[in-house]
C-alpha cells in the first residue's frame, strides 16, 4: 500500500514536470487558463492524476487556483518557468531524491544495505526499499544477492562523461539514419521556439539547469524519433541517467548559445528530410560538446615531461 | 574600410593564464578588435567555448607523451613529496626540472609557432608565459608581456627573488637563495640561451628566461599587494592592473544536507587536486566546522567516499562566481586565485604547493589580506582554529571590502585592453 502511494507520488511529480514542459512547449503566458480536460488529454492521462499534479504545481507557485474558475499559469518562460519546474522537483525531498543527491555527492558508499540507509534517513525499511525500487527503474541502483544494493556509476566524472559522449556518438547518428525516423512536428516546433528564446536570454539568465533541460529534451526527441526500438530504448535510458546526474557546471554563454544553434541546424535538416546531413551535424555537435575541461600542462605539470627525479622522503603530517 | 586589429593571445598551458587572457580578449572584442588564441595541445576547445578562434601548436613528433593513467601515477609518485619541501629545497627537486621542461616546450613548438604567426599576421601578440618563444621576436610584430604570476617575476633590488617565498627585508635569505637558484637553474638556462643563439637572438642574463617588452608589459599585481621598488617601472612600458578577473556564468550553490553557515571555497588548481589524501584530511576537519565547504577536486571525484553533509565536491566550478559568494577562499597561492579573492573582498588561506604560490603565501601574510599555512604540516585543531579565526575577523573583512571596491572601480581586463589598443592607435 505504502509502495503504491509513494510510486503514485513519484508519478504525480513526473506529471507535474510534464505539464510545465507542455506549458513551455506551447509558449503559454502568465495568467493563461489551464483546463484540466485539455491538459489531461495532452498528457494522455485521466483528470484525477492531473488534479494531483496541479496541486503540486500550486504548492510551488507555478499555478494559481481561482475559486470556480480553475487553475491558471503563474509565470511564463520569460518569467522563469523553466527554472521553476526544476526548483519544484528539488524542493520535494522525497526519500529517493535525497538518496540520489547523496549518492551524486559521494556521501553514501557504492554498496548499501537497506538497514544502513534506513538509519541514515531515519526511515523505515519499507520506505527505503520503495525508494530503491524507484531508483532501480532508472538503472541508478541494482539489487545484489542478499539485502545489499549497488549503485551504478553516475555520469559525472570526466571518464564517465567521455564514455557517455562516445556512446552517444555511436548511437545518436544511427537513431537518425535508421529507416523510418520520424520527428514529432509539434514537439519539434515547440522546442525550436524554446531554444530560440534561450539564445536571446542575457548571460546572467543562462543557468546550468536551464541549459541541461533543453539539451536533454532535444536529444530525447531525437531518440524518440528513431524507428529502431533498441536504439531508442538504449538512448532514452541513457538520457534518463543524464538527467539524474549531478548538475554539471554550465559551459560559457557562447558555447551554450552555439550548442542551441547546432540543435536548430539539426532540426532544419531533419525537417527537410536531409537525414544524412542531420546525422553528420549530430556528430559535429557531440564532438564539440565533448571537448570540455581538458587536462592542463604548464608550469605545474610540465616537470612530468622530464620523467622522474628521485623524491625525498615525504614529510609526515603533524596531526 | 580598415580591418579590425588582430591580436594573438598566447597563454601558457594553465587555466590561470588561459582565463586571464579570455577576460582580456572579451574586452578587446568589445572594442572592435579580433582576438585569436594560440593554443597548446591539451587546451583545444577551451577558447572556442568562449567564442574565440583557436590556432593549435603542433609540437615536434615525439615531444608530447600521452597523459594516461600511468602519466598521472608517475606524477603522483614523483612530485607530491616535493610540494612539502621548502621553496629552497624545491629548487633542485621541482623548479629546475620544471624549467628544463619549459625549455623543452619552447624548442618543441617554436617552428609551429613561427608558421602560425606567419599565417595569422597579427597586429600584436600578448604573451602570458614565463619564457620567450623566439618565433615571437623573430616575427617582428609588437608584443606585450603579461605577467600573470606574482609581481616577483619582474626583479628589483627591493622585491624578493621570484619563487623564493621570502619577505622583502630578508637580506641573508636573499643571498642564499640567489646562490642556490643560480646553480640549480644554470643547466636549463644554458640550454635555453643556446637555443636563442641558434635562432639568432641575444642570450639573456643569468636566471632570466623572458625579457620585458619594449612595447607593453601588463602586471596583474593589485595595488594592495604591490612591492616597493628601488627602480620604478617606466609607465610608458609597464601597466599595472588591478588583477584580471573575468565574469563567469552564475553559480547557484546547491542546498546541502547540512546547509548552515558561511560558504568556504577551496581549490588548489588542477595540480593540487591530485593530492587526494591531503584533501581528504582537510575534508575530515571541515566536517567539524559549522560552515558549507565547496571543494574543487578536479577529475578525482570518484576518489572520495562518505563526504560529510556540509561539504560539496565538484570537478569544476565557475571560480570567480563562487569566490564572489564566499566568506573564505582556501587556495594554493596561484596568482589568479589570489587576485580573485582580493577582487571580491574575500580572505585567503594560502597553502602553497610550488612556484609563485610561495611568494603569494608570504605576501598574503605581509599585507594582512589573509593567512598562510604549510600545505600538509598541520594538525586538525590548527587548521580548524585558522579557518575559524579567518571567518570571524571583522577587521580583515573591512580591509578587504575597501580593496575590493578599489579593484572593481578599475577592472584589470578593461585597463589591459585599453593599453593594448591605445598603443596600436586603434581606439
Amino acid at each position: 500500500m505504502a509502495e503504491r502511494r509513494r510510486a503514485a507520488r513519484h508519478n504525480h511529480q513526473s506529471l507535474a514536470q510534464q505539464i510545465v514542459a507542455l506549458a513551455l512547449d506551447r509558449g503559454l503566458k502568465a495568467g493563461e487558463h489551464m483546463p484540466e480536460q485539455a491538459i489531461a488529454e495532452a498528457c494522455g492521462v485521466s483528470r484525477t492524476p492531473i488534479r494531483a499534479a496541479f496541486k503540486i504545481l500550486e504548492k510551488n507557485n507555478i499555478l494559481i487556483w481561482k475559486e470556480e474558475q480553475g487553475y491558471f499559469l503563474a509565470r511564463s518562460a520569460q518569467e522563469g518557468l523553466s527554472d521553476a519546474s526544476i526548483a519544484a522537483a528539488d524542493r520535494d525531498q522525497g526519500l529517493f531524491t535525497r538518496i540520489l543527491a547523496d549518492r551524486a555527492a559521494r556521501r553514501i558508499a557504492d554498496v548499501q544495505s537497506v538497514s544502513a540507509l534506513a538509519r541514515r534517513y531515519s526511515a523505515s525499511r519499507v520506505e527505503v526499499l520503495n525508494a530503491l525500487k524507484i531508483l532501480s527503474r532508472d538503472g541508478i541502483v541494482s539489487q545484489l544477492p542478499g539485502s545489499a544494493w549497488a549503485f551504478q556509476p553516475l555520469l559525472d566524472t570526466p571518464p564517465a562523461i567521455a564514455e557517455s559522449f562516445a556512446f552517444r556518438l555511436t548511437l545518436e547518428p544511427q537513431a537518425i539514419l535508421t529507416p523510418g525516423f520520424a520527428l514529432d512536428p509539434t514537439r519539434a516546433s515547440a522546442l525550436r521556439a524554446q531554444m530560440r528564446a534561450f539564445q536571446l536570454l542575457p548571460d546572467g539568465r543562462l543557468t546550468a539547469a536551464g541549459f541541461q533541460r533543453l539539451d536533454i529534451d532535444f536529444h530525447v526527441m531525437i531518440a524518440e524519433g528513431s524507428a529502431n526500438r533498441f536504439v531508442q530504448g538504449a538512448l532514452l535510458a541513457h538520457h534518463r541517467l543524464r538527467r539524474m546526474a549531478q548538475k554539471e557546471a554550465a559551459p560559457p554563454p557562447f558555447r551554450q548559445r552555439q550548442a542551441m544553434e547546432e540543435h536548430l541546424d539539426i532540426l532544419d535538416s531533419l525537417e527537410r528530410t536531409q537525414l544524412e546531413l542531420a546525422a553528420d551535424q549530430m556528430v559535429l555537435h557531440l564532438r564539440r560538446s565533448g571537448i570540455r575541461r581538458p587536462e592542463t600542462a604548464g608550469r605545474g605539470m610540465s616537470a612530468l615531461l622530464r620523467g622522474a627525479q628521485p623524491a625525498p622522503a615525504r614529510k609526515g603530517p603533524a596531526s | 574600410m580598415t580591418r579590425p586589429p588582430v591580436i594573438a593571445l598566447f597563454p601558457e598551458a594553465s587555466f590561470g593564464a588561459a582565463l586571464n587572457c579570455v577576460g582580456i580578449a572579451r574586452e578587446l572584442a568589445a572594442r572592435g578588435a579580433e582576438p585569436v588564441f594560440l593554443c597548446h595541445p591539451g587546451f583545444t576547445g577551451v577558447f572556442a567555448e568562449y567564442g574565440f578562434r583557436e590556432y593549435h601548436l603542433q609540437p615536434e613528433a615525439g615531444a608530447v607523451q600521452a597523459r594516461g593513467e600511468a602519466y598521472w601515477q608517475n606524477f603522483v609518485n614523483t612530485h607530491l613529496a616535493h610540494f612539502d619541501l621548502t621553496p629552497q629545497a624545491q629548487l633542485e627537486a621541482y623548479v629546475a626540472p620544471t624549467w628544463e621542461a619549459i625549455v623543452d616546450t619552447v624548442i618543441a613548438v617554436d617552428d609551429s609557432l613561427e608558421a602560425l604567426l606567419a599565417q595569422i599576421q597579427p597586429d600584436a601578440i600578448l604573451l602570458d608565459n614565463v619564457i620567450m618563444f623566439p618565433a615571437i621576436l623573430r616575427c617582428g610584430r609588437p608584443w606585450a608581456r603579461v605577467v600573470s604570476c606574482a609581481e616577483t617575476e619582474i626583479p628589483d633590488a627591493l622585491v624578493p627573488p621570484y619563487l623564493s617565498g621570502l619577505g622583502p627585508d630578508d637580506v641573508a635569505g636573499r643571498a642564499l637563495w640567489e646562490k642556490a637558484a643560480s646553480a640549480a637553474l644554470r643547466p636549463a638556462h644554458h640550454r635555453y640561451n643556446a637555443f636563442r643563439r641558434a635562432r639568432g637572438l641575444r642570450p639573456l642574463p643569468q636566471g632570466q628566461f623572458l625579457e620585458c617588452s619594449d612595447w607593453l608589459n601588463l602586471l596583474l599585481a593589485p595595488s594592495a599587494v604591490r612591492y616597493r621598488r628601488a627602480e620604478t617601472l617606466p609607465a610608458d612600458r609597464f601597466t599595472f592592473l588591478e588583477g584580471c578577473v573575468r565574469d563567469e556564468v552564475p553559480f547557484d550553490p546547491p542546498a546541502l544536507p547540512a546547509n548552515e553557515g558561511p560558504l568556504v571555497y577551496m581549490s588548489f588548481g588542477s595540480l593540487g587536486a591530485i593530492d587526494t589524501d591531503q584533501i581528504r584530511r582537510m575534508i575530515a576537519v571541515f566536517a567539524t566546522i559549522p560552515a558549507r565547504f565547496f571543494v574543487n577536486v578536479g577529475g578525482f571525484l570518484d576518489e572520495y567516499r562518505e563526504v560529510p553533509d556540509n561539504v560539496f565536491l565538484g570537478s569544476w566550478f565557475p571560480q570567480p562566481s563562487v569566490v564572489a559568494q564566499s566568506a573564505l577562499f582556501i587556495h594554493h597561492g596561484g596568482n589568479n586565485s589570489f587576485c580573485e579573492a582580493l577582487f571580491h573582498g574575500v580572505p585567503s588561506l594560502v597553502m602553497a604547493y610550488c612556484w609563485d604560490g610561495h611568494d603569494n603565501a608570504r605576501r598574503v601574510q605581509d599585507t594582512g589580506t589573509g593567512r598562510s599555512m604549510h600545505r600538509s604540516d598541520w594538525s586538525p585543531d590548527g587548521l580548524r582554529a585558522t579557518i575559524d579565526a579567518l571567518l570571524k575577523d571583522r577587521d580583515l573583512r573591512d580591509r578587504l571590502a575597501a580593496i575590493s571596491a578599489q579593484m572593481k572601480a578599475d577592472p584589470g581586463v578593461v585597463r589591459a585592453a585599453d593599453a593594448v589598443l591605445s598603443r596600436l592607435g586603434a581606439r
